[in-house]
């Protein structure tokens, strides 16, 4: 498995403003790479870093060693999807994509053949200013198509379509990456991606969380991440919770929510103090609240411990196992 | 290099900036004949003619000149249009360098300025030959003109188009370029020519003038100097070339975000 993108200590600074810091990590041929963050954390920044539309104030960004200005006919290499308003108007779709034919040297044929496949054949002829959100974002994906390229870049694709073209999309990416193209998709969502991903790459506030396997970052979720705990003696149980090193609040008249707890631990604990229970609910995380803990909780000044202070590991005393 | 200047006939094409400028060329040009025409019908004085000198042919052929602001016009949008309408992503990803980008607009520019002054001089030609003949004048008089005034004329229009895209590549405001440019051939130059004197045949209107002398002789509505011809040619080139490359460099540090 080799790299079909090499990000190496990639920085940019908008005068004292760091939009990226320090970032590394690769995309994989033959794989669907999620670049995920929540909105202004540099996702943006980064993919135009790498195709040469921002420039770069540190590090490199590389396709197979080559700059994306170095690369002869781009187009037929990387193919980009960035925004949905980058059209002219008045120019009609099929003119739009001759153009981008005429400069990367494609055959005229090919034209017909990406709106074809984004399903724009119907309105090949009409002028773009008449497109819904939704089939600009086809439109841009016939673009990125045009060149047959082997690199794919996708920002936010999903914005703008609807449920039926979110679930093309997915199987559409899923394909490119079948035929052994490497895909680096965007999204401030990570549920949008956790079907269509194979790898992800975190980051936030410009820096990286976390470069790793969708399969390893899903066995982090579904972990315990509390119990939620319904009593008539809810002050007696706070009373006990408070002589054990445990967070708990209070979220209710008679409700208290246990950060991190297990009902390995807390049957027992309940048990021993005979505290009467109407409801015990083993709270656990999805992919999502894992997403957001490490984004939002994120300390950019020291990457990678991730974690934050409201939900600190739970840490059962020892006398209570 | 040539991939990139057919795409670039093609993206100016697929808009309405070709179309409406060369209507505006047509519409002046008429305009300009139904002048000269119309200021010879003198009741009051007797010894009016059509015109028939050579100066006077000369003169109707080129009336067109000063149209070589569309052709300035049509280098400016060609460039601002990009970023208005934010296209220059999809541009710069299918022709990353910058001075290519510039490049091919340059040699487009130049393609499509040379268009429209051969629009303007086919009108001048057409317009005023078959009135010149309703009215007892030469049209075969006026056709003799033809390689005297044409490859002046075209130059000039090639030269303003190549200024126009130099300009767009510095002021990538499409409203600030317009405005500036306008402002410096209608009011600025005039200013600054007429308190240096010796300033005209360096400005851009000067320049264009000597070089418009190409093959028509020295001709010249003022008592302005100017340079020969194919230095005022080269002076206009530079221009254009000089502030391409400024463009160009200006580019190539602006991050398109």
């Amino acid at each position: 498995m080799t790299s079909a993108i090499e990000v190496h200590g990639l920085g940019k600074h908008f005068g004292a403003v760091v939009a990226v810091d320090d970032l590394s990590f690769e995309v994989a041929e033959g794989r669907v790479t999620g670049f995920l963050g929540p909105n202004g954390s540099g996702k943006t920044t980064t993919l135009r870093m790498l195709l040469g539309l921002v420039s770069i104030t540190a590090g490199t960004a590389t396709f197979g060693g080559r700059r994306y200005v170095d690369l002869p006919h781009p187009v037929r290499h990387v193919g980009a999807a960035l925004e949905a308003t980058s059209f002219h108007p008045s120019r009609r779709a099929e003119d739009h994509l001759r153009t981008v034919a005429l400069a990367g040297g494609i055959p005229r044929s090919r034209v017909h053949e990406v709106l074809e496949l984004v399903g724009l054949t119907d309105v090949a002829r009409r002028r773009v200013g008449k497109f819904s959100l939704g089939m600009r974002q086809r439109l841009q994906l016939a673009t990125a198509l045009l060149g047959e390229p082997e690199i794919l870049i996708l920002d936010e694709p999903a914005n703008g379509l609807d449920p039926q073209g979110i679930q093309w999309l997915r199987t559409f990416i899923r394909r490119q990456a079948a035929d052994g193209h490497a895909v680096l998709v965007s999204s401030h969502l990570l549920s949008e991606m956790e079907e269509t991903v194979d790898d992800v790459v975190i980051i936030s506030q410009g820096r990286l969380v976390l470069q790793t396997t969708l399969a390893e970052l899903s066995s982090k979720a579904g972990t315990s991440t509390g119990m939620r705990i319904r009593t008539p003696e809810i002050n007696r149980l706070a009373t006990v919770l408070n002589a054990v090193p445990v967070y708990w609040r209070q979220v209710g008249p008679d409700t208290l929510v246990i950060d991190g707890a297990t009902p390995e631990w807390f049957g027992p604990f309940a048990a021993q103090h005979q505290i009467v229970l109407y409801e015990l609910v083993h709270e656990r995380g999805s992919l999502e609240d894992v997403f957001l803990d490490l984004t939002q909780g994120f300390d950019a000044a020291h990457p990678l411990e991730g974690g934050s202070g409201q939900s600190a590991p739970f840490q059962a005393p020892e006398d209570a196992r | 290099m040539t991939a990139a200047i057919r795409s670039e006939l093609l993206k100016i094409r697929t808009t309405a900036v070709p179309w409406v400028l060369a209507a505006i060329a047509v519409l002046i040009e008429g305009l300009l004949l139904l002048v000269i025409f119309l200021s010879r019908d003198n009741p009051f004085d007797s010894g009016y003619t059509v015109p028939h000198t050579t100066q006077q042919l000369r003169n109707l052929l080129g009336s067109g000149f000063e149209g070589y602001l569309l052709a300035l016009l049509l280098g400016v949008l060609m460039v601002t249009t990009e970023f208005r309408h934010k296209t220059v992503t999809t541009s710069y990803l299918t022709t990353p360098r910058r001075v290519e980008f510039v490049g091919a607009k340059i040699i487009s520019g130049a393609i499509l300025g040379a268009l429209l002054a051969v629009l303007m001089l086919v009108v001048a030609l057409v317009g005023g030959g078959l009135t010149l003949s309703a009215r007892g004048g030469s049209f075969s008089g006026l056709v003799h003109q033809i390689p005297a005034v044409v490859p002046g004329f075209v130059l000039v229009f090639v030269l303003f188009a190549i200024l126009g895209v130099g300009v767009g590549s510095i002021i990538t405001n499409q409203v600030a370029a317009i405005i500036i440019c306008l402002g410096w051939f209608i009011i600025l130059e005039g200013i600054l020519t007429s308190l240096v004197n010796a300033a005209y045949k360096w400005v851009p209107t000067g320049a264009a003038q000597a070089a418009s002398n190409l093959t028509r002789g020295n001709h010249n509505g003022n008592d302005f100097t100017l340079f020969s011809w194919w230095q005022g040619a080269l002076l206009m080139l530079a221009y254009g070339l000089v502030f391409a490359a400024i463009g160009s460099f200006l580019l190539s540090k602006r991050d398109i975000t």
